[in-house]
């Protein structure tokens, strides 16, 4: 060995000896999740087992009152509210994320072909996501608000589409009126999202098919949708429970009405807290809320894990 | 296509010159040397910062104008918030009921005092009255406009704060219309009496038939290109749907939701009877009126497309403005209709600023409270001809010949006589969104006017009998 092939003093010798040496230490993994565990616990955990500890308690105005076991719970499942509530919600996740999953997917494909303008019209596509939920909802009210929306008046009314009602006034349709206002809102995010995983997919498969001699539809079903699975299904998980607990357009266009028939589990839950000031009734609700997709999450994910190969 | 307004909320700077007017009328009035001023009082809480929640309506945003005349008079900076209507609910509830004390004083509507009251969160201000040192000798207070006072502000033989904000409903319809000659005759064919505005429930439904037409039929003479209607009123489900249903239409029937003692009794023949006079007029209102809130409702008018309303008369201040609506000085303004010999119950809000519990400064803000509802400040709030009194003196500066919204003060005036705050019940709001979403439904045609009565019924009894507060 000549004198400069000699390593610097410490360079080989000291320093990765001491990584290694704190890399192999049991307690090296722990100090690395550790930021991530201590926020976690500060502003997930704690607020919720403070929120299961309020869900056993006469918990009015905001004060803390008797234990009451699970009286709250009790009275929760006996309300007829509160499974009319869950049926708003199954309605709602069963029709609008299947609908933006199967559009997102369609866009995403043919977003991956050399279309004209694609990059002018991948940035558009963003925006109905982009904006505040608030704004979705106004958006929406000054075009279907009845007789003096956009859409209601110029369309819907003057071709005699629906004269007799409106759609956010009619039991029968508000809720698929905030079902579309969904979709338009979140089909392209979908759709981007698919599309990024579509571009990170490798090409050799393709290649390799297209020697095959496979068609479109082949290599659809057989390549691309396998691959994608994984991103399919944690993207179909996150929209399922973001639309569970829909808001902010329903308080905006119909605050739950007419009746109870867009009253979904957020909605209810902010009326027992802020309208009716039960913060023990509010925090039972959304124990049985967390309850309810902590196994289905669970049940998901086994599925998915087993039979799809997927994680 | 039709007009439509964004919402009624309305420029203000109209009044803006006359309120620098005002306020130096003002200056110069309460400058000269007297036995007691805020100044002299507002000494020892000089530099003091307090912290005001206020609703957002055109009326506070005249009122945020003149408040920095308040801190120039006497030193105490106010933090004065705007909210909208249900945050202002929400959100100074949470505060109030917290603890927390972010706010030194909240308004507070008459729906919510039970709950504030039952909780404990709110101070009394008989103390602070009874201060010389802070009480202004010459507030007087029985020029504040009762019973909307009176019953607000009272309670267990203690006041709990000052008539601020006088939110009361007027009956508003087209003058073009209720005074076009031909309709006049037609409408008396049909009716057997004069086209006037409504003062009785049937007269209200008369005119509603009359005025729905369908678009292609003639209406003051000129052919409609889109239909018609005869009235539109609130009706979303968790608005305030329910003061025109519970104060014109059942309590001039003789009926009322609660008896003396806050037992529930919705299910009597005098409030069905005002489910189904009042639902009897949805078939005449535009198709979207289940989902039309207090906003939606002057939209409406100012779009044209209905003949009356029952509505709060400060939104009715942001339409019939020029350049608000293009019906603006069309219209004609009354109390609303009540049982027809001259008494009657109206609809109103009453609400006043309360001090929270928690607040570190309740001398400055009980100063606040006075120098607000002070004749002076009243005054010059109303310099600009625009804003709802809370005193009976303050009707002759604003029901003057050259007020071109002197006819709304008269129907201000007329529906204030009639308005009395909602009873102490710490679950009112719980009750009112069971009787809102029922009578939704009732509206709507999902229940008849039985059915509904005998669920706000059994929804309210599940919830308390007797509801007030003991």
């Amino acid at each position: 060995m000549t004198a400069t092939d000699t390593p610097p003093a410490g360079a080989a010798s000291a320093s990765p000896p001491r990584l290694a040496h704190h890399r192999e230490s049991r307690w090296y993994p722990y100090a690395l999740i550790a930021p991530t565990m201590i926020t976690l616990t500060v502003v997930a955990l704690i607020p919720f087992l403070y929120m299961g500890y309020i869900s056993l308690h006469e918990a009015r105005y905001g004060q803390l009152r008797d234990f009451i076991w699970f009286q709250n719970f009790a009275t929760l499942l006996a309300d007829p509210r509160f499974w009319n509530s869950m049926w708003v919600a199954l309605v709602f996740v069963c029709i609008a994320v299947p609908i933006e999953f199967m559009l997102g997917l369609i866009g995403a494909l043919l977003l991956s072909q050399k279309i004209r303008f694609r990059n002018v019209l991948i940035p558009l596509l963003f925006i109905p996501s982009m904006m505040a939920p608030i704004i979705v909802g106004l958006v929406w009210k000054t075009m279907l608000a009845g007789s003096w929306g956009f859409v209601s008046y110029n369309i819907l009314e003057n071709f005699g589409i629906l004269k007799e009602t409106s759609i956010f006034a009619s039991p029968d349709l508000a809720l698929y009126g905030i079902i579309f206002v969904d979709i338009w809102e979140w089909t392209p995010f979908m759709m981007l999202t698919f599309f990024a995983g579509m571009q990170a997919l490798p090409v050799n498969p393709y290649w390799a098919a297209a020697v095959d001699g496979a068609n479109p539809v082949q290599i659809f079903f057989k390549l691309t949708l396998p691959m994608l699975a994984p991103l399919l299904f944690v993207i179909g998980l996150l929209r399922l429970i973001d639309a569970f607990k829909v808001y902010d357009t329903i308080f905006i266009l119909t605050n739950g009405g007419p009746g109870t028939a867009t009253e979904s589990p957020s909605v209810l839950g902010y009326k027992y807290t802020f309208d009716f000031w039960n913060i023990g009734q509010s925090s039972a609700l959304a124990v049985v809320i967390w309850l309810i997709f902590f196994i289905f999450c669970n049940i998901f994910y086994q599925v998915a894990k087993k039979r799809l190969n997927v994680f | 296509m039709k007009t439509v307004i964004s919402s009624p909320l309305r420029d203000v700077r109209a009044s803006a010159s006359a309120l620098a007017v005002g306020a130096a009328l003002y200056g110069a009035a309460v400058t000269p040397a007297a036995a007691w001023s805020y100044k002299e009082a507002a000494e020892p809480y000089k530099g003091t910062t307090i912290s005001i929640l206020d609703e957002v309506t055109p009326l506070q945003e005249i009122f945020a104008t003149i408040i920095p005349q308040f801190t120039e008079e006497t030193g105490i900076k106010v933090n004065y918030q705007l909210l909208n209507h249900f945050e202002v609910i929400n959100r100074g509830q949470a505060d109030m009921l917290s603890g927390r004390g972010e706010y030194d004083a909240v308004m507070a509507h008459g729906v919510q005092y039970g709950l504030l009251l039952d909780a404990g969160v709110i101070e009394p201000i008989d103390d602070m009255m009874a201060d010389a040192a802070l009480m202004n000798p010459d507030l007087d207070l029985d020029d504040l406009i009762s019973p909307a006072f009176e019953s607000l502000s009272k309670f267990d033989g203690k006041l709990y704060g000052f008539l601020l904000w006088n939110y009361n409903m007027v009956y508003w319809a087209r003058q073009d219309l209720l005074g076009n000659d031909a309709e006049k005759a037609a409408f008396e064919e049909k009716y057997g009496y004069p086209l006037a505005p409504a003062t009785t429930l049937s007269e209200l439904y008369d005119i509603s038939e009359f005025f729905t037409r369908s678009a292609g039929e003639t209406l003051a003479g000129e052919t409609l290109a889109d239909d018609f209607y005869g009235i539109v009123l609130e009706g979303i489900n968790g608005g305030t749907t329910y003061a025109p249903l519970w104060y014109v239409f059942i309590r001039n029937l003789g009926g009322n939701i609660f008896d003396e003692a806050g037992v529930p009794t919705f299910d009597t023949p005098e409030v069905i009877e005002g489910l189904k006079q009042w639902s009897a007029l949805w078939k005449f209102a535009p198709p979207g009126q289940a989902e039309y809130s207090l906003i939606d409702v002057p939209t409406v008018m100012g779009n044209g497309i209905a003949a009356q309303t029952i509505a709060w008369s400060d939104f009715v201040l942001g339409i019939d403005q020029p350049g608000a609506s293009a019906l603006s000085g069309s219209f004609l303004y009354a109390a609303p209709p009540g049982t027809g010999d001259g008494t009657y119950s109206s609809a109103g809000e009453p609400s006043a600023y309360v001090i929270s519990s928690a607040s570190k400064n309740p001398e400055a803000t009980f100063l606040f409270f006075q120098w607000a509802i002070d004749k002076m400040t009243q005054k010059t709030f109303l310099s600009g001809g625009i804003g709802v009194p809370i005193r009976d003196s303050s009707w002759d500066q604003l029901i003057t010949p050259d007020n071109r919204l002197a006819p709304l003060y008269e129907a201000m005036k007329g529906s204030l006589e009639g308005v009395t705050a909602a009873p102490k019940a710490p679950r009112m709001l719980e009750i009112l969104d069971v009787f809102n979403r029922n009578a939704q439904q009732v509206g709507l045609g999902q229940m008849t006017p039985e059915e509904g009565a005998k669920a706000m019924q059994a929804g309210v009894s599940a919830i308390c009998n007797p509801c007030f507060l003991q």
